[in-house]
């Protein structure tokens, strides 16, 4: 599934749901109680695997059988869900996440407790089958990116026509909006004229950038993440990265989760290791706000809060970020015991991002203009 | 606060020394009214309560009466206040009722031994004293006795000169209940005006009589308090939950162990026998003829000597030997404890919980004052959760509302370590939190206090370690009550588990596949792989019995064999009717049924039902076993607990015997009660190992 083309046919993806009916079944033949295997979902169980260049799921496993109330209610619940998506597949229609929650509510003891519940499970299923999420009809509820910058892509719209759009002429001041499905069914990359992508965590930023046309000045393209990215936007990323083999620049707040933002797009989410090949952007380079920044930039900051600090702690063990860079900045911020967001850069005018800031650091790693 | 004006300027030599005595009384209550209880207008009106509420309790309680107690109290302008409260008991005969009311710091039962509620404050007397000096106001006495025709309406003042009450405006009259129209057969009923201020919270009128009513499930207490427009703004009603009234306790004469000097020298002095052994054997408790020669052997005193003719030396001899000769304990029908299943109604009455263990424990002695612990503790429901654990302390039935932090009652509670029994107690110190409230009860000839104040029960190593093992005991109680609602809550879980969800998955897994339904009976064993036990306990209205069902089932691959033991409450009123299999009795209060082989896969039932019981009585049991493998929801019995059960069962019996036959010597029993009193001691060291050890274990 690395790639778009090894996608699975519809019956391959029933008879894969199938398996875990079987597996179940099989057990209760035997006389033991039935069972699904799981991969742990946990960062002691991620590791870099050296052929992909991305973080993958390690070996330790877990066994949800039904010895208990809690295991045994997953259980039922993953045969509705199987059930249901072969009705989808059948029918050809597809559903969101919450859709299915609500869904649910018919399932009697197989119900879902809370949206929560029907995510993890979804995600569950997708490991267990080596399906994807898109194979299952499932959608997320979760808001795409927006682009501006002077790429083409091709969508197909719902009358099934394929839309040519420029995502600098053919859009207004919001961008271009990224759809949930960027496979190729969906859409194509089609030609662009930039040097780079940059991926901004945060919509006031993006907005100054695009207002001071930071995207024609310095040849790039730029993605709103809307905080910690959605599938499609880190699947969209990874094809421009990959098809038009450009690199990808982070541009976040300093603070913990901000690594983490980056963290799942260069190596992989711990929640989605298991196609983390598919998501993730090898390559991917952070660029700021560094905890350098706020000394060299004399930034206006905030104090680390406990959860700040614990979270800074749980980063220095967590194998995506054992690298000398990454320990640096880490030690270094909880030296000064400071965070500081990307728009304390007006401190010096609104200007300052685009004349200095991002040039000068844009020239450290290579990609002066 | 300035006494009543005299009104009189003549000065002569009678004048002054009354004047003197006058300034005397009132500079007495002025300066001691911290500890008399009216040092602020909030306590002064609790205080006032107080007084009139334990009297009308101690004289319902003599005249066997159970108590109806109605406390009325209405603002006025200022700060002033009127106090009623009225009672149903005995009323006071009219030539009495100066006495009562007059006399201050005199009380009947100053040097009488045994336990009274009315060894706090200085009575009534005082709350006519306070009123008149804040307010100038009369107290109004209503007072009927069941043999006069009509009742004395009379209205009461203190010459603080002479130190007696002023009658005025005395008549008879029939006394017509407000309320119901009818004639009021016996009663009394006090009101009066003074300074004071009603406030709400843990210390108030309302706390003070919520309190009260939980250690005299006897009495009904109501409460009514209206604002200066005649609103109500505070209400209580709390209703009897029992019919028996506290036992009348006797007077004991004291022990040598508790004697001073100072106490030792006066008895001699007054005595009037003429001989030693008679002087020793009459005058105090615990001690035989084959005692009182040991004495005077010790001492080196010749038994003819005149007792009122002993010097101190000799009398300090006789206070060393007292120490170094064997005596019987002094006897403990002076004390009055309330009754563990009373407390557990009380409790249960005034606070609405899920559970609810109380103890009363054996009486015992320290330094020749009889006590006795009594310890309740609830949980759940209503209570909450948030904060530090409600405390209730009474000593003698009197509740203890001030000075919680010093008292030794709390500080037993603090020295618990509540995280073992399922109470969260951050670092181990203070007191524990959460859901629960601990009540303690100390029963005593001679409460010590660590000031006159009489709020706070002094350091005492004795007492303190009955609190600590009454305490461990409903510690316990709550541990298990927890481990079972966590079992039970884990067995229900994995009922619904094999019951609905398991047959739910092979349907749909057969559906899905098109394949057969699996055969889910070696699959519900292997998820069970346990022997269930679950009680139900009940009410049969129809025929007013309690009723207990203990189901055991064998979800285990095995053929299974028990014998099931059940606590029960048993004792002379309470029988158990109805048995279903048999069984026979194991020690007091524990059935044993042996059952027959249980196969896997199949289940039994014990019914039992108990008379003598009412309904809410019995809410919470324990269910052990023997034999092999566990049993979810059953504890292991442990014989050394059995093997203590029948040791203080023997014990009480033969107590009672003694108790029966009067203070009469009978030196068979008596070595055979210091025989199992040493037994009991060693018994209850192993309850203590016992409970370190559970401490320890987890």
């Amino acid at each position: 599934m690395t790639d778009v083309g090894q996608r699975k046919t519809k019956d391959e993806v029933k008879e894969a749901l199938k398996g875990i009916a079987a597996e179940m079944h099989n057990k209760m033949e035997k006389g033991v109680p039935p069972s699904m295997t799981l991969p742990v979902r946990a960062k002691t169980n991620i590791g870099f695997d050296n052929r992909l260049g991305v973080y993958k799921y390690g070996k330790k496993k877990s066994t949800r059988d039904a010895t208990s109330l809690g295991s045994a209610r997953q259980l039922l619940r993953s045969l509705h869900v199987t059930e249901f998506i072969e009705q989808m597949i059948d029918s050809g229609k597809s559903s969101t996440l919450r859709e299915m929650y609500y869904i649910s509510e018919a399932w009697g003891h197989g119900k879902f407790g809370s949206q929560n519940e029907s995510n993890n499970l979804a995600e569950d299923l997708e490991i267990v089958t080596k399906c994807l999420r898109e194979d299952f009809k499932l959608r997320p509820e979760e808001d795409g990116a927006r682009i501006i910058g002077n790429v083409t892509f091709e969508e197909r719209n719902r009358k099934g026509d394929w839309m040519r759009i420029n995502c600098r002429d053919d859009v207004g001041d919001s961008g271009y909006g990224v759809p949930y499905n960027v496979e190729s069914e969906k859409l194509s990359l089609v030609e662009e004229d930039v040097d780079f992508i940059m991926a901004i965590e945060t919509g006031g930023m993006f907005d100054r950038l695009v207002e001071n046309g930071f995207d024609e000045e310095a040849r790039c393209a730029l993605i709103h993440l809307k905080g910690q990215p959605a599938r499609s936007t880190r699947r969209i990323m990874k094809r421009m990265s990959k098809e038009w083999n450009k690199p990808i620049i982070v541009f976040a707040d300093c603070d913990p989760w901000s690594f983490r933002i980056y963290a799942s797009i260069a190596y992989g989410a711990i929640k989605t290791a298991h196609i983390s090949e598919y998501l993730a952007t090898k390559g991917a380079q952070y660029l700021g706000i560094t905890a350098d920044d706020i000394l060299a930039y004399d930034l206006p900051s905030d104090d680390l809060t406990k959860q700040d600090i614990s979270a800074l702690d749980s980063e220095l063990t967590d194998p995506r970020f054992n690298s000398g860079y990454w320990k640096d900045q880490i030690n270094l911020m909880k030296e000064i015991g400071k965070k500081a967001e990307q728009q304390s850069l007006a401190k010096y005018g609104l200007d300052f991002v685009t004349d200095t800031y991002l040039p000068e650091k844009l020239t450290e790693i290579g990609l002066g203009y | 606060m300035g006494g009543p004006s005299g009104g009189n300027t003549m000065v002569d030599a009678r004048d002054i020394s009354g004047k003197q005595k006058q300034i005397a009384v009132s500079e007495f209550f002025e300066k001691n009214k911290h500890f008399l209880g009216f040092d602020s207008l909030q306590r002064s009106l609790i205080t006032a309560v107080k007084e009139a509420v334990d009297n009308s309790l101690d004289a319902c309680e003599e005249a066997r009466i159970l108590p109806n107690i109605v406390v009325e109290i209405n603002r006025l302008k200022g700060e002033d206040i009127e106090l009623i409260s009225q009672d149903n008991g005995p009323g006071i005969p009219r030539d009495a009722i100066e006495n009562v009311f007059g006399k201050f710091l005199l009380g009947s039962r100053f040097h009488a031994i045994r336990q009274t509620r009315g060894q706090q404050g200085i009575g009534i007397t005082g709350v006519v004293m306070y009123a008149q000096l804040t307010t100038g106001a009369k107290t109004r006495v209503v007072s009927k006795i069941a043999t006069d025709s009509s009742a004395v309406f009379v209205e009461l003042g203190l010459d603080t000169r002479k130190n007696k009450a002023i009658k005025s405006k005395e008549r008879r009259e029939i006394w017509i209940d407000e309320n119901s129209g009818e004639e009021i057969k016996h009663g009394l009923k006090i009101s009066t005006i003074m300074k004071a201020k009603y406030q709400r919270g843990k210390q108030s009128v309302y706390q003070y009589l919520r309190m009260t009513s939980i250690v005299n499930p006897h009495a009904t207490i109501s409460l009514i308090v209206r604002g200066k427009e005649g609103e109500i703004i505070e209400e209580g009603k709390w209703l009897r939950t029992s019919e028996r009234l506290p036992r009348v306790v006797e007077e004991i004469k004291p022990h040598p162990h508790g004697i001073q000097l100072g106490t030792l020298q006066r008895m001699l002095r007054e005595s009037e026998q003429r001989k030693m052994t008679s002087f020793l054997r009459h005058n105090f408790s615990g001690v035989s003829v084959r005692a009182a020669k040991e004495v005077l052997a010790v001492s080196e005193i010749e038994d003819d000597r005149v007792p009122k003719r002993i010097n101190a030396d000799d009398a300090k001899k006789l206070i060393s030997s007292f120490q170094k000769v064997k005596l019987l304990p002094p006897p403990t029908d002076c004390l009055s404890p309330i009754d563990d299943l009373l407390i557990k109604k009380g409790l249960s009455k005034a606070i609405d919980s899920r559970f609810a263990s109380t103890v009363t424990r054996l009486p015992t002695v320290s330094q020749g004052n009889p006590f006795q612990i009594e310890v309740g503790l609830v949980f759940g429901g209503d209570i909450s959760a948030d904060g530090p654990i409600e405390v209730l302390r009474f000593a003698n039935r009197v509740p203890l509302m001030y000075q919680q932090g010093g008292c030794a009652l709390t500080k037993a509670i603090e020295s618990i370590d509540w995280k073992r029994y399922g109470l969260d107690h951050p670092g181990g110190k203070g007191l524990p939190k959460g859901a629960a409230a601990v009540l303690i009860h100390l029963a005593s000839t001679n409460v010590q206090f660590t000031s006159e104040a009489k709020e706070a029960v002094a350091d005492n190593e004795e007492v303190f370690d009955e609190i600590r093992k009454g305490l461990l005991e409903v510690g316990r109680g709550l541990k298990n009550h927890l481990k079972k609602k966590d079992q039970r809550k884990k067995a229900k879980e994995k009922f619904e588990l094999v019951n609905v969800i398991l047959p739910e998955i092979a349907k749909k897994t057969s559906k899905i596949l098109g394949r057969n339904e699996p055969d889910l009976a070696p699959v519900i064993t292997q998820i069970m792989n346990a022997v269930f036990c679950e009680e139900e306990l009940g009410w049969d209205k129809e025929r007013k019995l309690a009723t207990c069902s203990i189901k055991i089932f064998n979800y285990t691959a095995r053929a299974r064999a028990y014998t099931i033991l059940l606590k029960w409450p048993e004792n002379e009123n309470i029988s158990m009717v109805e048995n279903s299999n048999g069984g026979r009795k194991e020690a007091r209060g524990i059935w044993a049924w042996r059952l027959d082989t249980l196969n896997p896969g199949t289940s039994t039932t014990i019914d039992v039902a108990l008379s003598g019981l009412s309904k809410g009585d019995w809410t919470d049991t324990d269910i052990f076993f023997r034999g092999n493998g566990d049993i979810i929801g059953a504890t292991k019995i442990d014989e050394k607990i059995l093997e203590e059960i029948r040791k203080s069962e023997a014990l009480v019996a033969i107590r009672n015997e003694i108790s029966e036959s009067g203070n009469q010597e009978i030196d068979g029993f008596v070595r055979e009660v210091e025989l199992l009193e040493k037994d009991n001691e060693k018994a209850s060291d192993s309850i203590n190992i016992f409970a370190d050890y559970e401490e320890v274990s987890e």
